[in-house]
This record gives structure tokens, C-alpha cells and sequence, in this order.
């Protein structure tokens, strides 16, 4: 990392408009083009704090600052932040793409309203959490053998439903329709199966969960309407999980190829997170299989906790999950490379897209989003954290112009975990969510500190960025009433 | 003749034998399963609480075989010795004459300590639940006592029994070497000797309590299960005599012999200790009672398993299924030696949770292969794994937590707390390979990924176990 004066490095960044900084080359070495970050006034005094606080004397090493963190990616060998895929320097980076391979949100609606659950609230709470594996070392439930694996990293969420666990329905409201095509089983290595085959259907620990929510605000009742939401009130349940540690070794064995090929092919980074090969090369092209093999397990994996959440739903209310209406609304991903068509100064390029902690946002009438969508937008589904809120955005024109038809995945971390725990009381945290009127099951008490609502940045700040900023646009916004946590 | 059918039999009523029973039930609850177990009371894992991805803690309890077989419909326990195992014919012969046939067999029959001196009523191994109740029994009215072995057990001695002299023989130059280094051995030594001051501060002259005893009625059968974490809870272990309790350790020596009565009357002529024992360091002391923790050798003679293939401990050695060198007969615990090419951070070594994860284990792999399904080994086997209690601090360890295997080529960071907590990583080439850690350190998620992902921590130096610093973080 460069080290700078404050004020020498406050050179390198200009405001472009309201909500838009620019970050000029040479802010770190080797920079390829410009950086863009968005932010409103509280999100942007946090970004220069953490800046600020880096360039003190007696900085430790360690976790860069955001600013310089976008920089580094932006020095990444290749064209841009999305790489050209007929561009023989280009380059696919696991540290771009993240540890948890398709991490992401699904959303599901009932035709269920808040007065139908608060009488059973507490049941239904228990119901889930019996229901869902959750917690580190969490086994599924739903029976696999290694033939499964295989299969159902194959298919995606194809093999979900040749097993009767989702209905057809649920795989057109999912990004790529919950299969990756390109997915190699062959490409992933045996610790990776034996890692991920028994925690295939849990939910995991960390920032994953399972919440029941109450539409709170409808921004944009027309779109809403299209994805099943009519009025207040109404209840929808959120699934907020990944490829667990299958994703993970994964992602661990890139890495390992990925630092040999760039000795043997002469790629620098700044920062060795970022660790990459070039996409023609035999370690990309494993990589992009594996990966895509990881990213059917993540859909297999939220497909088995639908099913496993219509079950729980289903028992409470004495009724069939079709006619509690528990279709998935969507299915997003927020760490993952795909490769995509965009306009480049006005020509069309093939682009490999590496999202992570962002999420997709098509535009309307984008060929890529289901028949249901087409008018409104993709919907972007942005998870809050345990007690907070959570968003339904969609897409629009500017995102895909802007940011490659991307925008944020929900608010970052505030305080590091270990600050949670020594600066957040358990007891406090938990009655303040009583308060709120949320029912929480946590399987592991730590977690109560490290996913406190103070222990994140403000989902709200960072979703009006994004609104303001024109690179999606707000629709539903939802508030938990029941937390299932790891 | 009697004869009994069964598709599963399992042997020991151990951790290993209990757990592989509870798999087998879970995965088959079709198939009928048959325990055979030499006591009437059986071992099982309850209180699960997993700390990581294969770290778990978990408590041991003994239960009636009739709770065990109450639970699982299929499940027959039957209170009886296996004799002889036919295993061509796949029979086995139990002492009451009954003859059990199965398709699949899984030894779990578990270990038995090493004696120093076999038959000697002042010199007692513990192992198992009936070796304890011996050991409390004597220890009543023991007032000096010699310990031998540094694992976990001689550890816990150490640190439970009060109110008798103790004598620690170790032959390593620190205390608790099976589990901790030197630096971790000093951090608990401060507890050993807090815990003098503390019995010293007592008033000597109030009136020795009375101990809650019980004798079981029931006679001790040899061959139990093999004691669980926290076994000293369910009984008491200390002496009557209530002076200050004093723990000399005698470093880097074994016991060379015990003296004969002629020797004794020799050495000692007024002070009548029951026993004396010679050091190798050339010191004769006298004890009432010697207690041998000194690790154990498997149970794994049973007429009939004469020419399974062994390992060098004479353990049974098995293949990545668990399965012995005759087909369909497997083994879990402390009986088997691992005999697949292992994982760079695992090895076997003789532990509750090993035992556990066999036992779970062994009845996926006799499952898959009754129904000839494929099969993936289980996770647990690429990651060393163990979570006890020593001097009541938590203690994880990690991987190849003391450097085990990589010689000398490797770098130590190290955190110490006084009296809170000891963090020790063991890198090489900048990759994390294994730790110790004691007190609450919230550490093992992370350690537990680091070794498993073999990430490049080099550029964090040693900030990596700065506590304002979040690697955790970096797994989003």
C-alpha cells in the first residue's frame, strides 16, 4: 500500500455529483482505470474516516480501507472491473467472486398478514428453526449420497425439482434459472465434496438467516404488485444464505492454482486477495467451472431450506404451502462472476462480471429477466441484518450504463467481530430486538454480538445511495418479525 | 443352540460402539442392529455443541442399556462378552452359549490401559469407569500419592484429586506434553500451585468432612467403556485427610521398579509406606497408592481375530471405510490404527472425540456399503480435532497443534493473558498448520478455516492474533 499524507491522498478523489466519488489513477499503483464509489453524507464520512485513520502514523497492516480496496481491484490486469472475455490479458480473480460462491437472497411471499402470525409468532419462529439446520457445524437433513452431490451439482436447482423439493415455478423467479450450464463436478476437488455434501440444506452460521417479514412500505405499488405484494402487512419470508464450505474450499483451491499461474504468466496485483489467472487459462477455465458447480450448490442449498420453510409454514397453519401462495419472488446472487453482454462506449462486449457483495440489477425488458419482470425491472432483493430492515429494489436503464447492471447487497460491517463481542452486551442486544417485536433463535451466542444491528453500517443509508444514485430503484421495504440465525 | 439373526452387530458399549449404533439406527432405522456390551452401563454422547466445522464439545454420559434400546426401535443391547468371532461364517460366540450371525460386524471393544506392575493392589491404571470408582475408593484414606503419564487424564488427576500429597512422574521436561507445549505447561503450572495456597488458607482444624460415598453394588466388570470428558464429575476424588494439597513434579523420569518388601524395610524402617517406587533420576519415594495413566494398548484380542492385519500398536488396522482387512467386518475407537494415507493435518490418537467420529462414521460407510451406495469419507478426518477441559480452562487444539510432523521448520506466535487466556499458531511458509487454544479465545472458527484453506497469512505477520484485527472478516 502507498502511504500518504490525508491530504495527498484526498488528491486523488473527486466528487462527480450528489452521491458519486471518482478515484483517480495512481491512488494506488498500477491502476487500469478509475475507481466509482457511491455514497450519501453519512456513508461518505465513513469512508474518509477510514481513510483518514489508515493514513495516521502507527497504522497497523491489515484490513485496507475501502477507497484503496476499490483501487486495487481497479488495478487488476484487463480492461475494467468487468473483464473483457475476447481479451487474451483478462483475468478471473476467486477474491473477486469471494469465499462464499453465490451467497445470496431469495424471497418468498405468502398471502398471509401480520395478524394471522402474531397470535402464533413464537411457534412459527421455534417451527423454522426446528426445521433448518443452522449453526457451524449444522448436517442437512434432506438425505444425500455422494451420487446426489454429484447431480445436484450438475443440475442446480434442476435436480431440486426432479426430487420434488421445489416447484417448477420457483427456478424462472432465479437468476440463471438456478443452474449454472458450465458447472464441471469433475473440476472440484475432493476435500470440496466431502466438505459440502453433509451441509448440503443448512443454513449456516455468520451473517446467514432465515426471517419472517411484514411488508412495511411499498415505494413502487405497481412493481410490487407484479411480484405479489399488495398491500401492507403482508408476510414474506427471506432466506439468506450460500455454498457453505463447499464454496469455500473452492474457492481455497483457486487460490493455490491461481498463485502459480501468476508466476508462471507474470500477473501482479496489489493486494494477493485478489490472487487471478486469465480466463483462456487452464486455471480460469477450472475455476470458472468449479465455481459454477459451487453456485448450483448455493441454489440447491436455498432450495432445500424453501422447501424446508413451506414444510414449517405449511404444519403451523394447517395448510398447504400452494395455497399459503409461497411462491419465491426472486433469487439473487451477491458473489459471483458471470459472463454477460454490456455496451462499451457504445459497442457490445462479451464481459466476464465479478460481483461481489454487489448485486445484479437488470433493466426492464433486459432478455436475461423472467416473463413476470420484464416491465418493471429485475428485482433486487437487499438483506438487512438480525432486527434490521430489508429491501426489495429493481433494476434500471443508468445501473446497466453506470455499473454494469449492478448495485449493493446490504450494509457492511461497522464493527469488526471482535469488536462486537468485547463492545456489545448479549443481553442488551437481545432485549432491545424484544422491543422491536422480534422473536429470535440463534444457535450460537457469539453471534447475538457479531450481528448486531450496531455492529453494521445502516442498510437504509446504503440503499437511498443507490436510489438517489439512479443504479436501482426502491420498491418494498420489509421489517423482520422472527429472526433463525446460526 | 440359540441362535440370534442380525444385519448389524456392533461390539463395546463405548463411545465408539454407542455412537456407531446411534448412526446405524438413524441412517437404517430398518435394519435390526445388536450391541454387545461387557457392562451394563453404556456410554453416550449428548450436548453436542459444535464449535466449528469438525470441532465440536460435547459431554459423555452413562446410560442404561435399556434407555439405548427404549430409543431405538431396532436396537437390541445385549449384556454379555464376545468369546470368539467366526468371521468367514460371520458368527459370533457370546459367553452365555447364544450365537449371533450378521452381514456386518464393527469392533469397538476400545482399549485397556498399560500397567506398570500388573496385579499389585497399591498400583492401579485408569481407563475406564471402573478403574475410577477403584481409584476414588483407595484414594479415601490416601494421604501421598505418585501419578505416572503426562496426557489428559493424568492431567486432570493433577488437577481434581485434593487433599493428598501428590508425586507427578513425567518423562518430558513439562507437564501435559500429549497435549500442550512448555509454554502452555507454565500457564497451568500457576494454577497447580494456587491451588496450594488456596487449600493452605484453610483452617486445619475444622473437622474433616464426611465424604459422600457410594459403593456401587453392582460388581465391577472389567472391560468398560472407556471414561468420557468431565468423568471425574460423577465421582469424588479426593482423600479424606484434609492437609494442604502439594503437587511435586519429578521431570524427565519413569519409575525404574518397585521396591520388594525386603527393600522397603531396608530403605525404611519407621515411616510405613505401603508401596515404594524408584525413580530413574535415582529418588526412592513411598505412596500409598500409584496411579498408571500412561496410555493404553487396544483391546483387540478376541479368539476368531487372529489373522486381521495389525498395526505397529497392535491395533486393527483399517482402510479410509473403517473396514479391517476382512470384509464386512470394520473397526472404530481405540481399537483400530488408522491404516489410509491420512490428511496432512490429522493424525489418530486415542480420544473421545476420535472415537466419536468413528463410531458416527463407521455406520455411514456400513450403510453405504450394505446398499451399495457411494460414499465420501467424512470431513472430520482432514482436520485433528479436540476440545477438553484442563485446570477448568476450554482447551482446543488444532491441527498439527504441537509442530507434530513438520520438524523444526516451523514459527510460533504466541498470546498470553495471565490466568484468562494461551493462544499458540503454528505457521510455516506463512500458512497456518495447527493450534492450541486455551481459556475463551473465540479463535477456533477462524483457526479452524486458516488450516483448512491453507490461505497465505504472511502479509499480517504478527498481527494476526492482534485482537483489532478481524481475519474473520475477510471470509464474507
Amino acid at each position: 500500500m502507498v502511504v500518504r499524507q490525508y491530504q495527498e491522498e484526498l488528491k486523488y478523489l473527486e466528487k462527480i455529483n450528489e452521491c458519486c466519488w471518482r478515484i483517480k489513477k495512481g491512488f494506488q499503483p498500477n491502476m487500469k482505470v478509475e475507481g466509482v464509489f457511491y455514497v450519501n453524507n453519512t456513508l461518505e464520512r465513513l469512508m474518509f474516516d477510514e481513510l483518514h485513520n489508515a493514513c495516521r502514523p502507527g497504522a497497523i497492516g491489515g484490513f485496507l480501507p475501502g477507497m484503496k480496496q476499490i483501487a486495487n481491484v481497479a488495478a487488476l490486469p484487463g480492461n475494467m472491473a468487468a473483464f473483457d472475455m475476447d481479451d487474451p490479458k483478462s483475468i478471473i480473480s476467486p477474491g473477486g467472486v469471494g469465499f462464499d460462491i453465490n451467497c445470496g437472497v431469495r424471497l418468498l411471499r405468502t398471502n398471509l398478514f401480520e395478524s394471522d402470525v402474531l397470535p402464533i409468532k413464537e411457534q412459527l419462529a421455534q417451527s423454522m428453526f426446528d426445521h433448518i439446520p443452522v449453526g457451524v457445524g449444522s448436517k442437512g437433513i434432506i438425505p444425500m449420497n455422494a451420487q446426489d452431490l454429484e447431480e445436484a451439482l450438475e443440475m442446480g436447482m434442476d435436480w431440486s425439482l426432479r426430487e420434488g423439493y421445489i416447484w417448477a415455478e420457483d427456478k424462472e423467479h432465479c437468476e440463471e434459472y438456478g443452474r449454472m450450464l458450465n458447472a464441471d463436478p469433475s473440476k472440484v476437488s475432493m476435500r470440496a465434496k466431502k466438505r459440502g455434501l453433509p451441509q448440503l440444506g443448512t443454513l449456516g452460521a455468520g451473517n446467514h438467516y432465515a426471517e419472517i417479514q411484514v411488508v412495511d412500505e411499498i415505494y413502487d405499488k405497481w412493481a410490487a404488485c407484479k411480484m405479489g405484494i399488495e398491500e401492507k402487512g403482508q408476510i414474506c419470508v427471506m432466506i439468506h444464505s450460500g455454498s457453505r464450505g463447499f464454496g469455500h474450499q473452492v474457492a481455497t483451491d483457486a487460490l493455490v492454482q491461481m498463485e502459480k499461474a501468476m508466476k508462471r504468466d507474470n500477473i501482479e496485483v496489489n493486494d494477493r486477495q485478489l490472487a487471478c489467472a486469465h480466463i483462456k487459462s487452464q486455471e480460469g477455465q477450472d475455476y470458472l467451472k468449479a465455481m459454477a458447480a459451487a453456485a448450483n450448490f448455493a441454489w440447491v442449498n436455498r432450495s432445500s431450506m424453501t422447501f424446508l420453510s413451506r414444510q414449517a409454514f405449511a404444519k403451523q397453519f394447517n395448510s398447504s404451502p400452494d395455497d399459503l401462495d409461497m411462491h419465491v419472488i426472486y433469487d439473487v446472487s451477491h458473489n459471483v462472476a458471470k459472463i454477460e453482454e454490456h455496451l462499451v462506449e457504445g459497442k457490445q462486449k462479451t464481459l466476464l462480471v465479478h460481483r461481489k457483495g454487489s448485486t445484479r440489477a437488470f433493466p426492464p425488458h433486459h432478455p436475461l429477466i423472467p416473463v413476470d419482470y420484464q416491465l418493471i425491472g429485475q428485482p433486487v432483493l437487499i438483506g438487512g441484518t438480525m432486527g434490521t430492515c430489508s429491501y426489495v429494489l429493481t433494476g434500471t436503464e443508468q445501473g446497466m450504463k453506470e455499473t454494469f447492471g449492478s448495485t449493493c447487497h446490504g450494509a457492511g460491517r461497522a464493527l469488526s467481530r471482535a469488536k462486537s463481542r468485547r463492545n456489545l452486551d448479549y443481553m442488551q442486544v437481545l432485549e432491545k430486538l424484544e422491543q422491536l417485536g422480534i422473536s429470535i433463535r440463534v444457535a450460537s451466542p457469539k453471534l447475538v454480538m457479531e450481528e448486531a444491528p450496531e455492529s453494521y453500517k445502516n442498510v437504509t443509508d446504503v440503499v437511498n445511495t443507490c436510489h438517489a444514485a439512479g443504479i436501482s430503484k426502491k420498491c418494498i421495504k420489509l421489517r423482520p418479525i422472527a429472526v433463525i440465525k446460526g | 443352540m440359540e441362535k440370534i439373526e442380525s444385519t448389524f452387530v456392533i461390539i463395546g458399549g463405548g463411545i465408539a460402539g454407542v455412537s456407531c449404533a446411534e448412526g446405524l439406527s438413524f441412517l437404517a432405522p430398518d435394519e435390526s442392529i445388536i450391541l454387545i456390551t461387557a457392562s451394563p452401563l453404556v456410554k453416550a454422547v449428548t450436548n453436542i455443541v459444535p464449535l466449528g466445522r469438525t470441532l465440536m464439545h460435547f459431554d459423555v454420559e452413562e446410560k442404561s442399556a435399556i434407555v439405548l434400546s427404549e430409543k431405538h426401535k431396532m436396537l437390541q443391547v445385549i449384556h454379555d462378552t464376545a468369546i470368539k468371532i467366526d468371521t468367514i461364517k460371520k458368527l459370533i460366540e457370546i459367553e452365555s452359549g447364544k450365537v449371533i450371525s450378521f452381514k456386518m460386524l464393527c469392533l469397538c471393544t476400545g482399549a485397556k490401559p498399560k500397567l506398570i506392575a500388573e496385579n499389585n493392589d497399591f498400583v492401579i491404571g485408569i481407563r475406564d469407569t471402573e478403574s475410577v470408582l477403584q481409584f476414588s475408593y483407595k484414594l479415601r484414606d490416601a494421604r501421598r500419592v505418585i501419578i505416572i503419564g503426562n496426557g489428559g487424564i493424568a492431567t486432570e488427576i493433577v488437577h481434581e484429586v485434593k487433599g493428598v500429597d501428590m508425586i507427578w512422574v513425567i518423562k518430558d521436561k513439562h507437564i501435559s506434553a500429549t497435549f500442550v507445549d512448555p509454554g502452555a505447561a507454565e500457564f497451568f503450572l500457576d494454577k497447580i500451585s494456587s491451588k496450594c495456597d488456596l487449600s493452605g488458607n484453610l483452617n486445619k482444624d475444622s473437622p474433616t468432612k464426611r465424604m459422600r460415598y457410594v459403593v456401587s453394588d453392582s460388581t465391577p466388570v472389567k472391560n468398560g467403556a472407556a471414561l468420557g470428558p468431565d468423568w471425574h464429575n460423577s465421582f469424588d476424588i479426593s482423600g479424606t485427610h484434609f492437609t494442604p494439597t502439594n503437587v511435586q513434579v519429578e521431570y524427565e523420569c519413569e519409575i525404574s521398579k518397585l521396591l520388594t518388601f525386603d527393600e522397603q524395610k531396608q530403605f525404611d524402617s519407621t515411616e510405613e509406606w505401603p508401596i515404594y517406587a524408584q525413580l530413574t533420576n535415582g529418588k526412592i519415594i513411598g505412596c500409598d497408592l500409584i496411579i498408571s495413566a500412561t496410555g493404553v494398548t487396544p483391546n483387540s484380542d478376541i479368539c476368531g481375530l487372529e489373522d486381521l492385519e495389525r498395526g505397529e500398536d497392535s491395533g486393527l488396522l483399517v482402510d479410509w471405510k473403517l473396514e479391517t482387512s476382512k470384509q464386512d467386518i470394520y473397526a472404530a475407537g481405540d481399537v483400530c490404527t488408522v491404516g489410509w494415507p491420512k490428511a496432512k493435518h490429522w493424525f489418530q490418537m486415542r480420544l473421545w472425540t476420535q472415537a466419536h467420529q468413528m463410531g458416527r462414521y463407521a455406520a455411514k460407510s456400513m450403510v453405504s456399503n450394505l446398499r451399495n451406495e457411494e460414499f465420501l469419507q467424512d470431513f472430520c478426518f482432514e482436520l485433528f480435532t479436540h476440545v477438553t477441559k484442563f485446570f477448568s480452562y476450554k482447551v482446543v487444539l488444532l491441527g498439527l497443534y504441537n509442530g507434530q510432523t513438520l520438524g523444526k521448520n516451523y514459527e510460533i506466535l504466541l498470546r498470553i493473558t495471565k490466568d484468562q487466556e494461551y493462544v499458540k499458531i503454528i505457521l510455516q511458509d506463512g500458512k497456518m498448520q495447527g493450534a492450541v487454544l486455551i481459556g475463551e479465545t473465540d479463535l477456533e472458527e477462524m483457526c479452524e478455516n486458516l488450516i483448512l484453506n491453507q490461505l497465505d497469512l504472511s502479509m499480517y505477520g504478527e498481527d494476526l492474533l492482534n485482537p483489532d484485527i478481524d481475519i474473520e472478516d475477510y471470509f464474507d
